[in-house]
């Protein structure tokens, strides 16, 4: 099922909540909303859904224009943060229950329930009520009870955000494993970049209710389109530098208060077409440590992160740098450092529009 | 803070505590548990001093804390009573309990040791209280002689002397006959002095050889050591003692519930009692004569009296009272039900208006309305086939009145539950499949199936009590719910029998009685789980 949203829309009152989203999601595939916390993202899946009413815009089905049409008329499944299952219902009657709305005869009622349930690993668990269960079970309990009426539509609100960390790991491959078997087209909205870039076909990243690019997530993470985005997705986050671009002998340089590094002559070119300040980007993983490297610093934090060290380098006492670096060097707060940047990496913002000068 | 209670802990105790039972000799053990049982005693007779002797400081605390609160002068006395009253025997408990760790190696030598301990407490406890003139040392009023019943009057045997008798004037060997012209016999001159003050005056007639003369002797106030008290005492104190050797240690927050509980208890068992008895004195029936016995069926006599003009039958009023109840705790469920999912779920103009209007409502006096109902009800009754219903002097109209001022607090009630179910649960519903008003009853109401029930259970006893607004709006006896008829059988002009009026009153509580029994089990059966964050 192809799912369009045209302009759309929600206003509570005088506060908005979504703002003139609009995108085109394609049959069978994987969507993440991503965004922090009162975003809007919620808000724009319970139109999809058919909870809220948009104040303005389209939202359509195939070709179908859904506005007016109520959520039980969508065939949609919908899997809740907080499970949503109903209490005084056994496993059995919460799976069931979108069936017995549809007047599904009782046999094929309880075939198609324990097929879904034992699909989900939890068909000896039909007698129990909810509150006999653990986190992860009821969360495929409520799984089960969106799939079992084989919906057009599957829509995930923060799904694993109370589940632990393991259990995180393993529903999340689960559900992209499903996701990707029935082919069901999907939004899964997350405030977990981690996640929404492992699961998800594309991203749609969502700020104050506007959208702010909808990409897959390679796209996001190498041609960020603005600040916002190169700054949400990743983890460490990337580091921001104002430079200004200067040309010297055919070559670029990005010169800041602490550093003046050589940038590739594409990416430097287009920085420098815009003229000025501009924000330098760039990730933590991108930069090495070199004794040859041109930025001199000085380690302030180091934290240690299992894998790699994250050090927290000042460069200046304005301008720090965060740097992945491998434990086995021992490097110590207060040590002098010497860093690479992989400058084919480096990516480049407009101060005031916060724009990317190079993807747009 | 910690360290320094453990530190203050670690100086206290004495230098044989933690060493095995073995290396201990049992008279220190002895000792140590009376040293317990004194500290005890002397604690709670720390809360005696605070609460009588400096009872005014009691009584300003509040004040000095900026508090309006009063403390009652009797509440004070009677703390400090009570704490007089159980020391001794918190002491004997005390001092078996110290026994306790012991009578898990050697049963026999605790037991010995708590007996022993326990008997030393009672000696000192039995001397403060000959100290203090208390308990079995209690003075009363006496004539300070002994006297032996004879055929021929009462005979005086001793006299002590320099007191009461002595001064006025009676000897050994004289016959009391009389008080004043009345004969007497001991048991009843006994009586007499008992229930007599120190300083009042009995006229004896006694004879002395022929001669007959009249002593007035001024009753004085005698210590009268009683044995057999002293003897019940010490029987107690080992008692304990040896109970609370072997006392399992959970058994004391049922102990003290069961403590808190009689009371209750026996004012039931009282009602239950002076339902089936002629009279009662105390817990005991007693027949006119104020002997033991008596029991009758007399006063459940209602049960199958005929109605008569102004008495209706108890039938015809359980009937009304039943039909009132029933039908508010249905139209209060129904409505408080809906109206607070509407107020907890929807959004619409005038709602917080409404919501702080029905609060106004819940705290009007229902008396201010009395007369401006009334005159509704009047109203409504004008309105053809309604009106016979639920008009003035009409069970409707009753019921209707009541379940006016039950709703505010239905509602309210219900909205509070309500707001405790997750919106998801509710959106959940919605894309399974179901309508709004069908989410609200096959997925809404029986999460909230413990308010309901207790919304309905208040409703229905506040129906089944109701006695303001059916005495006020039924003329005669037509609508008379079970409060009115308790009412009518006090106002006649004949004498009360209070005893069938607790008949009735039990009756009346019968069924209250059957629902909790059945309740209670669903009351504290709240959900559990199914949502995150919200069980």
């Amino acid at each position: 099922m192809r799912i369009a949203l045209e302009h759309l829309t929600k206003k509570f009152g005088n506060v908005v909540g979504v703002e003139d989203v609009s995108l085109d999601i394609r049959d069978g595939e994987f969507v993440a909303f991503l965004g922090p916390s009162g975003c809007g993202k919620t808000t724009t899946l319970l139109m999809v859904a058919g909870i809220y009413r948009p104040t303005a815009g389209i939202i359509r089905f195939g070709d179908r224009v859904m506005n007016q049409v109520a959520p039980k008329d969508r065939n949609i499944g919908m899997v809740f943060q907080s499970y949503a299952l109903y209490p005084h219902m056994t496993v059995f009657g919460n799976i069931a229950y979108p069936l017995k709305l549809k007047k599904v005869p009782k046999q094929e009622q309880i075939a198609r329930v324990q097929a879904v349930a034992d699909k989900m690993g939890i068909g000896d668990l039909l007698d129990r009520r909810p509150g006999q269960l653990s986190g992860g079970q009821q969360q495929r309990v409520a799984l089960g009870r969106a799939l079992v009426k084989q919906p057009d539509v599957l829509l995930f609100d923060e799904p694993l955000s109370n589940l632990d960390a393991r259990l995180r790991l393993v529903m999340r491959a689960e559900i992209k494993h499903l996701q990707k078997e029935l082919g069901i087209t999907s939004i899964y909205v997350t405030h977990d970049q981690v996640e929404a870039m492992t699961m998800a076909d594309r991203i749609a990243v969502i700020q104050n209710g506007r959208l702010q690019a909808f990409d897959t997530p390679d796209d996001l993470y190498d041609r960020p389109k603005t600040l916002f985005i190169a700054g949400f997705v990743g983890n460490p986050p990337m580091n921001f530098v104002d430079v200004e671009i200067e040309q010297t002998n055919g070559v670029y340089y990005a010169v800041g208060p602490a550093l003046r590094v050589a940038v590739p002559p594409d990416r430097g070119a287009a920085a420098a077409a815009h003229g000025g300040r501009v924000v330098m980007g760039i990730r933590p993983e991108d930069i090495t440590i070199d004794p040859a490297g041109a930025v001199r610093g000085r380690v302030f934090v180091v934290e240690p992160l299992g894998r790699d060290d994250l050090l927290d380098v000042e460069l200046d006492a304005h301008t720090r740098l965060h740097v992945l670096a491998d434990p086995k060097l021992k490097v110590s707060a207060g040590d002098p450092i010497s860093l690479k940047l992989d400058t084919q990496k480096v990516q480049f913002f407009d101060v005031a529009t916060e724009r990317s000068l190079l993807w747009q | 803070m910690a360290t320094a209670t453990s530190q203050r802990e670690q100086d206290m105790v004495s230098p044989t505590d933690g060493l095995p039972f073995e290396r201990i000799s049992t008279g220190e053990l002895v000792l140590q548990a009376v040293y317990s049982a004194l500290v005890t005693v002397m604690l709670l007779e720390i809360g005696v001093i605070v609460f009588r002797v400096l009872e005014p400081l009691v009584h300003h605390a509040p004040a000095l804390l900026g508090s309006d609160a009063t403390i009652d002068e009797t509440f004070t006395r009677t703390i400090g009573n009570a704490l007089m009253t159980i020391a001794p025997f918190l002491a004997y408990a005390v001092a078996g309990h110290k026994m306790k760790p012991l009578a898990s190696v050697d049963r026999a030598r605790a037991l010995g040791a708590a007996l022993a301990a326990a008997a030393m407490v009672f000696v000192l406890v039995t001397m403060g209280q000959y100290v203090f003139r208390i308990g079995p040392f209690a003075e009363r009023p006496s004539l300070e002689m002994t006297l032996r019943q004879t055929d021929a009057g009462i005979l005086v045997e001793e006299v002590v002397s320099g007191g009461a008798a002595d001064r006025a004037g009676i000897r050994p060997g004289d016959r009391i006959t009389a008080i004043r012209r009345v004969e007497v016999t001991l048991a009843e001159l006994n009586t007499a002095v008992r229930q007599s003050k120190v300083g009042d005056v009995i006229r004896l007639r006694v004879e002395r050889g022929d001669e007959e003369e009249q002593f007035p002797v001024e009753i004085a106030a005698a210590m009268e050591i009683r044995p057999a008290a002293l003897a019940a005492g010490l029987v107690i104190a080992l008692l304990i003692a040896a109970v609370a050797v072997f006392w399992p240690g959970g058994w004391t927050p049922y102990a003290l519930l069961i403590a808190i509980m009689l009371p209750l208890a026996v004012g039931y068992l009282w009602l239950i009692i002076a339902t089936f008895s002629f009279r009662t004195e105390g817990l005991l029936p007693v027949n006119a004569q104020g002997e033991v016995g008596g029991l009758t069926l007399r006063n459940w006599e209602f049960l199958w009296r005929e109605a008569t003009g102004s008495n209706p039958s108890i039938w015809r009023v359980t009937l009304n009272t039943l039909v009132i109840a029933t039908a508010m705790m249905a139209i209060v469920l129904l409505v408080s039900s809906m109206a607070g999912y509407a107020l907890s779920r929807m959004n619409f103009p005038g709602r917080r208006t409404f919501l702080s209007l029905t609060l106004i409502l819940h705290g009007f006096p229902a008396v201010t309305l009395l007369i401006a109902i009334f005159f509704v009800l009047r109203n409504i009754g004008n309105i053809p086939v309604l009106g016979d219903y639920f008009g003035f002097n009409t069970r409707g109209g009753i019921a209707l009145v009541m379940v006016a001022f039950e709703l505010p607090l239905g509602v309210w009630l219900m909205k509070g539950f309500f707001d405790g179910i997750p919106w998801d649960i509710e959106r959940s519903a919605l894309i399974d499949g179901a309508s709004r008003w069908r989410t609200f009853y096959e997925i809404l109401l029986p999460q909230i199936r413990p308010g309901l029930l207790a919304l309905g259970i208040f409703a229905f006893i506040s129906g089944w009590g109701a006695y303001l607004i059916p005495q006020t709006y039924s003329i005669g006896t037509k609508t008379a719910t079970l409060a009115v008829y308790i009412n009518q059988l006090t106002s006649d002009t004949a004498p009360v029998n209070w005893n069938e009026i607790a008949a009735v009153g039990l009756f009346q509580m019968l069924p209250v009685f059957v629902i909790f029994i059945f309740a209670q089990e669903y009351l504290l059966n709240i959900y559990a789980g199914g949502t995150k964050g919200s069980s």
